[in-house]
C-alpha cells in the first residue's frame, strides 16, 4: 500500500508544471554560479601558485600566503573575502590579513562591497527551499479542498500510512532534485584539470550534501505541517513563503543586529590603550637599548649583547601586541557565535554555518592559518636571532617550513554537531506535529 | 473605476498577506531607525573629534581630510561602512586612505538593513504575493468572466488591479518609513532638516516606481499562466533572478572580464618600478659623481633630490592607476548588475541618499580641488613642494671621499605661524546634483515600467477569461 502511494505521489510530482520549472531554474542558477566560481578559483590559484615560489628567500619581510579553498568552488563563505595574504616581520605579527588573491581586506574593499558570493550553497539556501516549499505547500490542504482525501481515505488506507507515503513521495522527490543539482555543479567543477579532490574534499563534500538534505527537509516538514493545519492552499502558500521570508532574509540581520547591541567590542583606541599597558614594564629598557643600538649602526660598531636584546624587546612588543589582538579577535569571534546562536531558529544560520565549515571558507580555516603564521614566526624570531650569534649558521638555516595544518573531517562534524542536531530536531519535530494534527484533522 | 480600486483594495486589506506585511514592515523600519540613530550619534562624534585634531595640528609635511558621515545613511547604506573615513594627504596630492570604521570581519556577510534593502527584497516580494493572483486566481474562480460580464472595459479593471496593487503595498511603505522618521525625528532631530525630508518624500517615489515594475511583472504572469501557484513561482524565480542573482555575480562577471591585473599582480609590478624608475635614476647620478660630474655635495643632493622627485612621480602613478582601474573594474560591475531592476533602485536610492560611489567619487573630488590649496601653501609656507610616494629611499655613495646618505626627500614642516592654514571643507550637493547622478538608474526604472505595463495590458487585453 505504502509503495503505491508513494509511487503516485512521486509521479504526480515529475508530472506537474510547478516542479520542472522549480528544476529548471535551480539547474541553471547552479550551473551559471558554479562556471563563475571555478573561473574566480582559478585566478586566485594561479595568484597563489605565483606567489608562493617566488618569496622562498626573504629573510626580513616575509610574505605568507592562505591557499583559496578548492571547495569554494561550491561553498563560497568567506574564502573571497578574507584577505589572503600576511607579512611578518621580527618586529610585527599583524592580527589580520590583507588582500592580495580575491578582494577581500584591502583598501579597495570598498570598490566591490555589496557584492555577496552566489554559489551552490545559495542555491540549497534560497532556490531548493523555495522549491521545497512550493512542492509541499497543496499535499494536504489541495486534496482537502478537491474532496479527493475524503475519497482516498475512505478506501481502506490507514490515515498513518497516507502521510508517511505523502511525505517520502515528496522527499524522494526533492532528493533528486538535490542529486540532479549536485551533480551539475559537480560535473562543471571536476571536468577543468587545475581541480583535484582528495580524500577529505570527497567527505567534506558528502557531508555537505547531507546538510543540505537535512536543511531541506526542514522546509519540507515545515511545509507538510502548515499544509496540514490550513485548509486553503493559497493560504498555506502564503503562509509559508512569509515564514521561508522571515527564516531566510530577515532572522539572520535580526541576530547580527542585537549582537552588536547586546555585546558592546573595544574601541581601536582602547586596543591601542592595552597594548601600550602590556608593553610598559619593558619600556625604559627598550628606549634605552635602541638608543644604544641606532648610536652603535651609527658609528658602525654594535656589540653582539645590544644586537640581541634590541631583537628580543622588539620580539617581546611584538609578543604582547600579539597577545591583545588575539584577546580581540576572541571577542570578535564570541560576538559573532552570540549572533549566530540568537538567530539559530533560522535554519538557513545553521546551515550556512555548518556549510562553510565544511568548505573550509568559514571563520576556523582562517584561524588556523593565523595560529600558523604565530607559529611561524617565533621560529623567524629565533632564525634572525643568529643573525649576531652564529653569523653561519644563519646563513645556512634553511627555509622555515609553512604548512597550514588540514582539518580532518572528523573535526569539522564535531565543531557543528549542535547543528546537525538543530535541524534534526527541527525536522522531526515539525514532521510529529504534521503527523498528530494530521491524525486528528477533519478530513470532510 | 472607483469602485473597481475600491473593491480591489478592501480585498488586498484584508489578506493575511498584507497583515504580515504591514507587521513585517512595521518591525524592520523600527529596527532601522534605532540601529540608524546609535550609529550615526557614534559616527558624527568620531569625526567631530576627528576634525577637531586635524585643526589644532596644522602640518606641511602630511594632513588628514575627513568625510562627513551621511546622515541619509538610513535610506542607503551604500557600502559607507567598508569606505575609509577619509584620507591622509601629503603634497601634491599624495593619499592613502585612513582606514574604515572598525567592523567585525567575522560575521556573517549579511547585507546592511537600510530602507533600500527592506524596499528592495521583502517589499518586492510582498508586491509579487498581493498580485500573482490577481488575474489567473479569478479565472479560476471564475469571477473574471463574471466581473467583465458586466459593463466594465478589461483596461479599466486592469488599471484598477494595478493601482489597487499599488496602493497596497503603499500603505505599509509609508507606514513603515513614518515610524522609521518618527524615531529618527525625536532621537536625532538635526538629520530631518528640510532637504532631506524632500530627499526622503523622492525616496518614496522612488520606491513606489521600483514596485510597481513588480506589480506590472505580477500582472504580466498572472494574465499569460493560468494556474496562480506556477504563476507564483515563475515570479518568484524573477524575484531571485533580480533581487540576488545578477546583482551578487556582477562582481565575478566583471572581475573575470576587465582586464585589471589582481592584487598579486599588481604588487608584483612594484618592485621593479622601484628598481627601474628610483633606483635606476639614482644610479645614474652616483654613476655621474663617480665620473667627477656632480663635484660637492650640494651638487649631488639637488641631482639626487630632482632623479628620486621624478622616480616618485612614476611610483605615485603606478598605484594611482591602478585604483582609477579598480574603480573602472567596480564600475563595470555596477553596469553589469544594472541588469536587475533591483540593483537600479538600489543605486538611484544611493544618487538620492548621497552614499555610495557617487559621493566617494565627489569627496575625491574635493580633495584634488583642496590638494592644490594645499601645495599653494606650503610653497608660500617652506618654498618647495616635495612629491613622496608610499615608499622612501637612500642610497649610499661618497662625494671627494666623504660618506654621503642620498635620501628620498621628504616634506618639511613648517616651523612658523600656522594660523592661515588651510581649511579642507566638503562641497555641499544639492538635491538636484543627486538627481543627476542617478538620472539613467531612475529613467531606466520608468522603461522598466512602460515596457512591463505594455506587456501586462496587451497580455490581459488577450487573454482568454473563460
Amino acid at each position: 500500500m505504502l509503495k503505491t502511494i508513494i509511487k503516485r505521489e512521486i509521479l504526480e510530482y515529475l508530472k506537474s508544471a510547478k516542479f520542472l520549472i522549480g528544476l529548471a531554474v535551480t539547474l541553471a542558477l547552479a550551473a551559471g554560479s558554479t562556471v563563475l566560481n571555478v573561473q574566480d578559483y582559478k585566478g586566485r590559484l594561479q595568484d597563489y601558485q605565483s606567489a608562493t615560489q617566488e618569496m622562498k628567500n626573504d629573510r626580513f619581510y616575509i610574505h605568507l600566503y592562505r591557499p583559496p579553498q578548492v571547495l569554494s568552488t561550491l561553498i563560497q563563505g568567506k574564502d573571497r573575502k578574507l584577505g589572503n595574504s600576511v607579512t611578518v616581520t621580527y618586529l610585527d605579527i599583524p592580527s589580520t590579513t590583507s588582500g592580495y588573491m580575491g578582494e577581500g581586506r584591502s583598501q579597495r574593499r570598498r570598490l566591490v562591497s555589496g557584492f555577496a558570493a552566489v554559489d551552490f550553497a545559495f542555491v540549497v539556501r534560497v532556490v531548493l527551499s523555495l522549491m521545497v516549499v512550493f512542492i509541499a505547500y497543496n499535499a494536504v490542504s489541495e486534496e482537502k479542498s478537491s474532496g479527493t482525501l475524503k475519497l482516498t481515505l475512505s478506501n481502506r488506507v490507514p490515515r498513518d500510512q497516507l502521510l508517511i507515503g505523502k511525505l517520502l513521495g515528496g522527499w524522494f522527490v526533492i532528493m533528486g532534485s538535490l542529486a540532479v543539482a549536485t551533480l551539475v555543479s559537480l560535473i562543471l567543477v571536476l571536468s577543468h584539470s587545475f581541480i583535484a579532490f582528495g580524500a577529505g574534499e570527497w567527505t567534506r563534500l558528502l557531508a555537505f550534501v547531507g546538510l543540505s538534505a537535512l536543511y531541506l527537509t526542514v522546509f519540507y516538514a515545515l511545509s507538510l505541517f502548515i499544509s496540514v493545519l490550513v485548509d486553503r492552499p493559497s493560504i498555506s502558500l502564503m503562509i509559508l513563503l512569509q515564514v521561508w521570508v522571515l527564516l531566510i532574509v530577515i532572522c539572520p540581520n535580526l541576530g547580527i543586529i542585537a549582537a552588536e547591541n547586546f555585546d558592546k567590542l573595544p574601541s581601536p583606541e582602547q586596543i591601542e590603550h592595552q597594548k601600550d599597558a602590556a608593553f610598559q614594564p619593558y619600556e625604559a629598557e627598550f628606549k634605552k637599548v635602541e638608543d644604544v643600538f641606532n648610536q652603535g649602526v651609527q658609528k658602525g660598531e654594535v656589540s653582539k649583547e645590544v644586537s640581541i636584546r634590541n631583537i628580543e624587546l622588539w620580539a617581546t612588543k611584538a609578543n604582547l601586541n600579539h597577545q591583545v589582538d588575539e584577546e580581540y579577535g576572541r571577542k570578535l569571534t564570541a560576538q559573532t557565535n552570540l549572533a549566530q546562536a540568537i538567530s539559530s531558529l533560522s535554519p538557513a544560520v545553521l546551515f550556512d554555518q555548518a556549510a562553510e565549515r565544511f568548505g573550509r571558507t568559514g571563520m576556523a580555516g582562517y584561524e588556523r592559518f593565523m595560529q600558523e603564521v604565530y607559529r611561524y614566526w617565533q621560529q623567524h624570531v629565533e632564525r634572525t636571532k643568529l643573525m649576531y650569534t652564529d653569523h653561519e649558521a644563519y646563513n645556512k638555516a634553511p627555509a622555515i617550513a609553512f604548512n597550514i595544518p588540514a582539518e580532518p573531517a572528523a573535526e569539522a562534524f564535531a565543531a557543528t554537531w549542535l547543528d546537525w542536531l538543530l535541524l534534526a530536531f527541527f525536522a522531526l519535530a515539525l514532521f510529529a506535529l504534521a503527523y498528530t494534527a494530521f491524525l486528528k484533522k477533519d478530513v470532510r | 473605476m472607483k469602485t473597481i480600486i475600491g473593491k480591489e483594495l478592501l480585498d488586498h486589506l484584508r489578506s493575511v498577506q498584507f497583515a504580515v506585511l504591514l507587521a513585517a514592515s512595521v518591525l524592520l523600519f523600527a529596527m532601522n531607525g534605532l540601529v540608524f540613530v546609535q550609529h550615526y550619534t557614534r559616527l558624527r562624534a568620531d569625526y567631530q573629534k576627528a576634525i577637531a585634531t586635524v585643526d589644532q595640528q596644522p602640518s606641511t609635511t602630511m594632513t588628514r581630510l575627513y568625510r562627513q558621515p551621511s546622515p541619509l545613511q538610513f535610506m542607503a547604506e551604500g557600502g559607507e561602512k567598508s569606505s575609509p573615513k577619509g584620507c591622509w594627504l601629503r603634497p601634491k596630492l599624495t593619499l592613502s586612505p585612513l582606514p574604515a570604521e572598525t567592523v567585525n570581519f567575522k560575521m556573517p556577510d549579511i547585507p546592511e538593513l537600510d530602507w533600500a534593502f527592506i524596499i528592495k527584497i521583502v517589499f518586492s516580494l510582498y508586491v509579487i504575493l498581493l498580485a500573482f493572483e490577481a488575474v489567473s486566481g479569478e479565472k479560476e474562480r471564475g469571477t473574471l468572466r463574471l466581473v467583465l460580464s458586466n459593463p466594465v472595459g478589461r483596461l479599466r479593471l486592469i488599471t484598477g488591479k494595478y493601482l489597487a496593487i499599488l496602493a497596497g503595498a503603499a500603505i505599509p511603505l509609508a507606514v513603515g518609513l513614518l515610524v522609521s522618521l518618527l524615531i529618527i525625528g525625536i532621537l536625532l532631530p538635526s538629520v530631518l532638516s528640510l532637504p532631506n525630508l524632500a530627499r526622503v518624500a523622492f525616496f518614496f517615489i522612488l520606491a513606489m516606481a521600483y514596485l510597481s515594475l513588480f506589480g506590472f511583472l505580477s500582472l504580466l504572469f498572472s494574465s499569460l499562466i493560468p494556474r496562480s501557484s506556477v504563476a507564483l513561482l515563475v515570479l518568484l524565480s524573477f524575484w531571485i533572478l533580480f533581487a540576488f542573482f545578477i546583482p551578487d555575480t556582477a562582481s565575478i562577471i566583471a572581475q573575470r572580464y576587465s582586464k585589471v591585473p589582481s592584487e598579486y599582480e599588481m604588487a608584483k609590478l612594484v618592485g621593479p618600478t622601484l628598481q627601474n624608475e628610483v633606483f635606476g635614476r639614482v644610479r645614474k647620478v652616483v654613476e655621474r659623481i663617480k665620473k667627477g660630474e656632480l663635484k660637492t655635495e650640494k651638487e649631488a643632493r639637488d641631482e639626487a633630490d630632482s632623479a628620486y622627485e621624478e622616480g616618485q612621480d612614476i611610483v605615485r602613478k603606478l598605484y594611482d592607476d591602478y585604483d582609477n582601474d579598480m574603480r573602472e573594474r567596480a564600475a563595470l560591475a555596477r553596469r553589469i548588475s544594472r541588469a536587475s531592476p533591483a540593483a537600479l533602485f538600489e543605486y538611484a536610492a544611493e544618487a538620492v541618499s548621497e552614499t555610495g560611489p557617487t559621493a566617494e567619487a565627489r569627496f575625491f573630488r574635493d580633495i584634488r580641488n583642496y590638494s592644490r590649496i594645499y601645495d599653494d601653501y606650503i610653497l608660500k609656507k617652506v618654498g618647495k613642494v616635495v612629491g613622496t610616494s608610499p615608499w622612501s629611499f637612500s642610497m649610499g655613495t661618497t662625494v671627494n671621499g666623504k660618506y654621503v646618505s642620498l635620501e628620498s626627500p621628504w616634506p618639511q614642516e613648517y616651523q612658523g605661524d600656522k594660523s592661515d592654514f588651510p581649511r579642507f571643507s566638503e562641497s555641499r550637493p544639492t538635491f538636484l546634483d543627486g538627481l543627476e547622478s542617478g538620472l539613467w538608474d531612475i529613467a531606466s526604472l520608468l522603461v522598466w515600467n512602460i515596457l512591463l505595463a505594455g506587456l501586462a495590458f496587451s497580455a490581459f487585453l488577450r487573454t482568454d477569461v473563460r
